[in-house]
């Protein structure tokens, strides 16, 4: 408990530093100014680019932080990111593909969010055993469909003349909230919270899949139906975070490791856990994003590569060595 | 209670044993026995729903088995299974209080004053209160088998089906664990054990249940079975029956000449 407190802190402070930090910095003292205004230059950037921009990442990775924890709880492996199913390949792809097309900005999420969706469904079904899902062979579907995508998407971009399209293509891939704002979020936040929902309700049942499959049988879980919630709340997550921010790997995998370290592996603290973590580690690395090169920008998934993988990596190995 | 009637087991299409009647009443503690792939495993699972019946009836405490939903199953039987644990991070308490999982609705996240009840009391059956807080990987074998039965304590299930709970145990460590089991069936549960070794099974179980030869061969108490020649048709090799002190049986096999 004291653990969900200490992130929910951290999220606030760096919901706080994201809106404050960028190309243009705020005081303190013009920001709470502008939080009662509605016209002048501080209010439009408070209101219209910071305050969207620091939500829409925060809860990218919240969805990417609860679909990595539901996702590694599921194949009992914890190497699995929630983009694993195919969501963010089949999402890029056609995003790509609706990009060459001509197809309006606007519109790109939500296309990216029904391909991540479809193509999780895809995984699902090709990795569907008796009334469950085969944890192997969801791993190997989803790779391999996953593969199949990236090789159509770099098709596509081998055949663009448009330097614009292409930009735009690898904006997506890069995984950036550039150019998105309110009406991203109005559309993919209904179905974030209907995933977070689902991870919460699901959560018993994933503890008791740590003991493995057929000892959650015997406990009395209903395995193949809770595969299914918790694969279907993990996709709409997962399609709701690309819709957003396009393919924005690693927060999923790296949240669920250091969440359980924070507040240990029982599902119900855990969920949430990693929605704060995930959120707090995206609203920071885009602030970083925003002011390192301004006024122009580090896409968010480069600064995560960049800054968390070494942290990421110094965490393990000094697990390794304090469990040795 | 556990009545099997005119019960199949096949895997595929194969059919492993053939016809399987008997009944294990409450307080009994039976023994699983029979060869190596013989189905004493498959015939654990299908009496706990995880493996499908084809033809043939199993009643637990009255209720078909095929009728109850897996909620009411996992309020009847507890089912330890042999198969390996890898999550390093869960506790021997987290194990336990697992078992509580078909006592509470899947929604409630918080543990009920029966459920924190329980998992003490269960604890305390196995001897291993002050474990509580360590972590089950860093448990012997014996200490791990104590837990899963624990576990199954917790979940409050009349009927405990353990395949193989002494497999890796010293001799020691193995009388306990089936001390234990005896000391819950004098407490009411119904107990059905898989073990490989004939007399520590003969030295803990009231009747044996003897698999071979695609069928059910026995299922009388040890004396009667070591007596009988049915060991000898199950497993291919002769074996030579020694009174105790105390007039039972013991079984040794001995090299065909």
């Amino acid at each position: 408990m004291r653990g969900l407190v200490a992130l929910t802190l951290a999220t606030i402070a760096s919901g706080v530093i994201g809106i404050l930090a960028g190309a243009t910095w705020f005081a303190p003292a013009t920001f709470l100014a502008a939080i009662t205004q509605h016209h002048g230059d501080a209010a439009i950037i408070l209101w219209q680019l910071r305050l969207p921009r620091v939500i829409l990442v925060a809860v990218t990775g919240a969805c990417l932080g609860i679909g990595g924890a539901l996702l590694q709880g599921l194949l009992r492996n914890p190497l699995v990111d929630p983009y694993l199913i195919g969501t963010s390949a089949g999402a890029a792809c056609a995003i790509a593909i609706g990009v060459v097309a001509g197809v309006a900005a606007p519109a790109l999420p939500a296309i990216g969010f029904v391909a991540g969706l479809a193509t999780a469904l895809l995984v699902a079904v090709l990795a569907r055993r008796g009334s469950g899902i085969d944890a192997n062979r969801l791993i190997v579907a989803g790779v391999s469909v996953s593969a199949l995508l990236s090789a159509i998407i770099t098709v596509v971009l081998l055949h663009v003349n448009d330097i614009d399209a292409s930009q735009q293509i690898l904006g997506w891939l890069a995984g950036s909230p550039a150019g998105r704002g309110w009406p991203e979020l109005r559309a993919a936040v209904p179905y974030a919270v209907i995933g977070a929902i689902v991870a919460m309700l699901m959560s018993r049942p994933l503890d008791a899949l740590r003991l493995g499959d057929q000892r959650a049988r015997a406990l009395g879980v209903e395995v193949g139906a809770v595969e299914w919630l918790i694969l279907g709340a993990t996709a709409l997550l997962a399609a709701a975070a690309v819709s957003l921010c396009g393919m924005l790997g690693f927060v999923g995998l790296i949240v669920p490791h250091i969440a359980r370290r924070a507040v240990g592996s029982q599902a119900v603290t855990l969920i949430p856990a990693c929605a704060l973590l995930g959120a707090t580690l995206t609203i920071l690395a885009d602030a970083l994003g925003r002011t390192i090169v301004a006024p122009s920008e580090v896409p968010l998934g480069v600064i995560l590569a960049f800054f968390g993988v070494p942290a990421f990596l110094y965490l393990l190995t000094k697990k390794e060595r304090a469990s040795r | 209670m556990i009545e099997v009637a005119r019960l199949n087991l096949s895997i595929g299409d194969r059919t492993l044993v053939g016809d399987i009647n008997v009944t294990i009443e409450r307080g009994e503690f039976v023994a699983l026995l029979g060869p190596n792939g013989v189905g004493k495993t498959t015939f654990l699972r299908s009496l706990c729903g995880l493996h499908s019946i084809p033809s043939g009836h199993v009643r637990i405490d009255g209720a078909e088995l095929t009728a109850l939903s897996a909620l009411q199953r996992a309020r009847r039987i507890a089912y330890l299974a042999t198969d390996d644990l890898f999550d390093d991070a869960l506790t021997v308490r987290d194990i336990v209080a697992s078992g509580r999982y078909a006592h509470r609705s899947w929604w409630r996240w918080d543990e009920s004053p029966q459920d924190t009840d329980a998992i003490a009391n269960a604890l305390e059956a196995v001897r291993m209160s002050d474990f509580a807080l360590r972590r089950f990987l860093t448990l012997s074998s014996g200490e791990r088998q104590r837990i899963w039965i624990a576990m199954a304590l917790a979940q409050e299930a009349p009927v405990l089906l353990l395949d193989e709970p002494t497999g890796h145990l010293d001799v020691r460590v193995a009388h306990a664990i089936l001390g234990l089991l005896r000391e819950r069936a004098r407490a009411g549960a119904t107990i059905l054990c898989a073990i490989h070794d004939l007399n520590e099974a003969a030295a803990f179980a009231d009747r044996m249940l003897l698999f071979g030869c695609e069928q059910m061969l026995a299922c009388e108490p040890p004396d009667a079975l070591f007596a009988s020649r049915h060991l000898e048709a199950a497993y291919g090799i002769s074996m030579h029956p020694l009174a105790l002190p105390d007039g039972s049986l013991r079984v040794f096999p001995t090299q065909d000449a």
